[in-house]
């Protein structure tokens, strides 16, 4: 018995995994990019200056985004589309600064769609239709509506190339590695969404939680994404589900990282990342991020091995 | 071997002229690799990437700086580092083993001087991390001298051309003694130092107020004199500065790459070459999978994307790329075309054996 129980185990070792590069990318980065595309074409379709319609359909792309937001290799790698369409963090605030710029100019040949695919990625994509949709301080107008259409068009456009480059493209490179293209082998191609895996985790904890959380002694709830629209913490549970999603469609299973991942899950829900002044909420935000980081952790014990892969040699490394 | 026959091979070696590079049938390149065994290797590779020896390091290793005449190399530990392996490159031995004297530490880079008699490394004083340049007789391998670098940190040391002055990348980053444990990020201020050969500075230049978080790593020596560095933020991850700064007069100028260009290298460039053929600056980022190449005057040109590269040297055509996952690479204008690829990851520099 022993022997045939490691028998079926050698079998079960030398046999490729179901869940592998294939399944990530036509279940998990197409889907995700055509539901990108879709839900940003519904937002640019919207013909309306009323703020509550167009919120809901930037709320429904944004979540699209972060469906694949960590998928940051192929197409949103070029042209800065990956900054075009999400410049955060921005400490700086270059993003306010060139939009009341635009508003102030209120160019109508700024509005075409050329020039605004020309314009600073800080003064493109989301982030700069959250400060259109939720002003703080610059008044709405008929520039500011019309600003609105043209940069959700310009956001659908980029959507729509990226969508399109990843069909007939980027999933090829990906499933069919070889020496003509920019992966040699399948354990290049598992490494790069391997990496893509870890550093995602690692973006909500070091960036859409440690941003914020700064110090006990100096919190800067201020610096909390997408404050404005209230999705700040809903931007990580979405994340991080996409995260689980891929790491699934690359190993399964994986029952230390499920358990990270519902830790991490159940304690998002007990933050409340705009009270961070308050040193009670602080500690469960420094546990939030903790947690999150213990994804990355337990990913890397489950998946590294099961995929023959890891983080690149140089890239762990800093010298 | 007898004792006598020794004598009269030392004396027919000493009555015969040393061999040159040209003699050696050595490798173009020399790395540092590791094993799928985890131990460690330096490997003398040929302009097509293939292996002519791999040579055991006794830990992980990082740079290596080739003799202007004689066929020998001298290969780095990475740091702290302990030891550095003198390499006979024509035939892939160890011939010497240098280990830097009590409460110093061999920082990852060396250079000779102009007529190779004596090897300058790049060390630490490992208590404050204030920098030494190490002297050691190129026949004996004795040590004979140190002198200061005139910053904390130093990384990269390059001699200058027509010139026994040093330039020496003063990284400005402060480490614990036991680890690399980086203990003043706040507060650091790297600089590129002219040295001269008995120690006194000649020229320090610092980047402006703003990137004093840079830290300056690598360097390569431009053809008229000026020098190309490649550095490593610090500072706020948000913030995205220039990775590449020209150094030409004994100042620093920033290189800048367009605004959709700002993330490609993750803040971090981990080597950096110039190719003669193309006239072109290049740097690597293993965190971003990428090279940003640049013309001679630091215009950016363009990003090729390739996970984890980090090692680049001048080649036939313009670079040679090695990265972590075993490939070799040739990157010219059309992109990266593999040349070989073997069972092993190749460390952080690729190190061209030019010979004059």
């Amino acid at each position: 018995m022993i022997r045939l129980c490691l028998s079926a185990l050698l079998l079960t070792a030398a046999l490729p995994a179901h869940a592998d590069v294939a399944e990530a990318v036509t279940k998990h980065a197409l889907p995700g990019y055509a539901r990108f595309a879709e839900t940003t074409a519904a937002l640019a379709a919207l013909d309306t200056c009323e703020a509550e319609p167009l919120r809901a359909a930037w709320n429904t792309a944004f979540d699209a985004w972060l469906g694949v937001a960590h998928l940051r290799l192929g197409p949103v790698e070029d042209q800065g589309r990956a900054l075009a369409i999400a410049f955060w963090p921005d400490p700086k605030g270059l993003g306010q600064k060139q939009q009341r710029a635009l508003l102030e100019a209120a160019d109508p040949a700024t509005l075409t769609p050329d020039h605004m695919a020309e314009l600073s990625v800080a003064a493109r994509g989301f982030f700069a239709l959250e400060r259109l949709l939720w002003p703080a301080d610059t008044p709405e107008g008929d520039y500011a509506c019309a600003l609105t259409h043209a940069t959700a068009q310009d956001l659908a456009r980029m959507a729509a190339e990226i969508d399109a480059e990843w069909r007939d493209g980027f999933a090829a490179t990906l499933t069919a590695p070889g020496p003509q293209g920019r992966y040699l082998d399948v354990n290049e191609t598992r490494q790069a969404l391997f990496t893509a895996l870890i550093t995602g985790i690692e973006f909500n904890a070091d960036s859409r939680v440690g941003r914020p959380l700064g110090t006990l002694d100096r919190p800067r709830p201020e610096r909390a994404e997408a404050r404005a629209s209230g999705r700040s913490l809903h931007n990580i549970t979405r994340s991080l589900l996409a995260l689980r999603d891929l790491a699934h469609a690359l190993h399964d299973p994986l029952p230390q990282t499920d358990a990270a991942f519902d830790r991490a899950l159940h304690q998002v829900g007990k933050v409340d990342l705009a009270k961070l002044d308050d040193p009670g909420m602080w500690l469960k935000a420094e546990i939030l991020e903790e947690n999150i980081k213990a994804i990355a952790d337990a990913a890397q014990m489950e998946l590294a091995p099961a995929l023959g892969s890891s983080i690149g040699f140089n890239a762990a490394d800093g010298d | 071997m007898h004792r006598r026959s020794f004598l009269a091979t030392l004396a027919a070696a000493a009555a015969t002229p040393r061999l040159s590079w040209a003699d050696a049938g050595s490798p173009a390149y020399l790395a540092a690799a590791r094993l799928p065994d985890d131990s460690y290797a330096l490997h003398g590779l040929t302009v097509a990437g293939e292996s002519l020896f791999g040579l055991p390091m006794p830990a992980r290793g990082h740079a290596a700086t080739a003799h202007p005449e004689r066929p020998l190399a001298v290969a780095f530990a990475r740091r702290p580092g302990t030891f550095a392996l003198v390499i006979d490159c024509a035939r892939g031995i160890e011939t010497a083993r240098l280990t830097p004297p009590e409460g110093r530490q061999f920082n990852g880079h060396g250079t000779f001087s102009a007529d190779g008699a004596v090897l300058y490394t790049s060390e630490v004083i490992a208590e404050g991390s204030e920098g030494r340049i190490g002297l050691w007789d190129s026949d004996t391998w004795q040590r004979i001298g140190e002198m200061p670098t005139h910053g904390i940190g130093p990384h990269d040391i390059r001699r200058l051309p027509m010139s026994d002055d040093l330039l020496v990348a003063n990284g400005g980053i402060q480490t614990d003694p036991t680890d690399r444990t980086k203990l003043n990020l706040d507060t650091m201020r790297p600089n590129l130092a002219r040295i001269a050969p008995d120690g006194s500075l000649m020229a320090r230049a610092e980047l402006p107020e703003g990137l004093h978080q840079n830290s300056t790593r690598h360097l390569a020596l431009l053809p008229d004199g000026r020098a190309a560095c490649a550095m490593q933020w610090e500072g706020d991850a948000a913030e995205t500065p220039p990775l590449l700064a020209l150094w030409a007069e004994g100042a620093l100028a920033a290189c800048p790459v367009p605004e959709t260009e700002a993330l490609t290298m993750q803040n971090y460039a981990g080597s950096i070459a110039h190719s003669a053929k193309t006239g072109e600056i290049a740097i690597t980022s293993p965190r971003g999978g990428a090279v940003q190449v640049f013309a001679a005057d630091g215009r950016f040109k363009a990003s090729f994307r390739r996970a984890d590269a980090c090692g680049i040297a001048a080649g036939p055509g313009g670079f040679i790329v090695t990265d972590g996952n075993g490939a070799v690479l040739a990157l010219d204008a059309a992109g990266f075309r593999p040349l070989a690829k073997h069972a092993l990851n190749w460390d952080n520099h690729l190190i061209a054996l030019e010979r004059a």
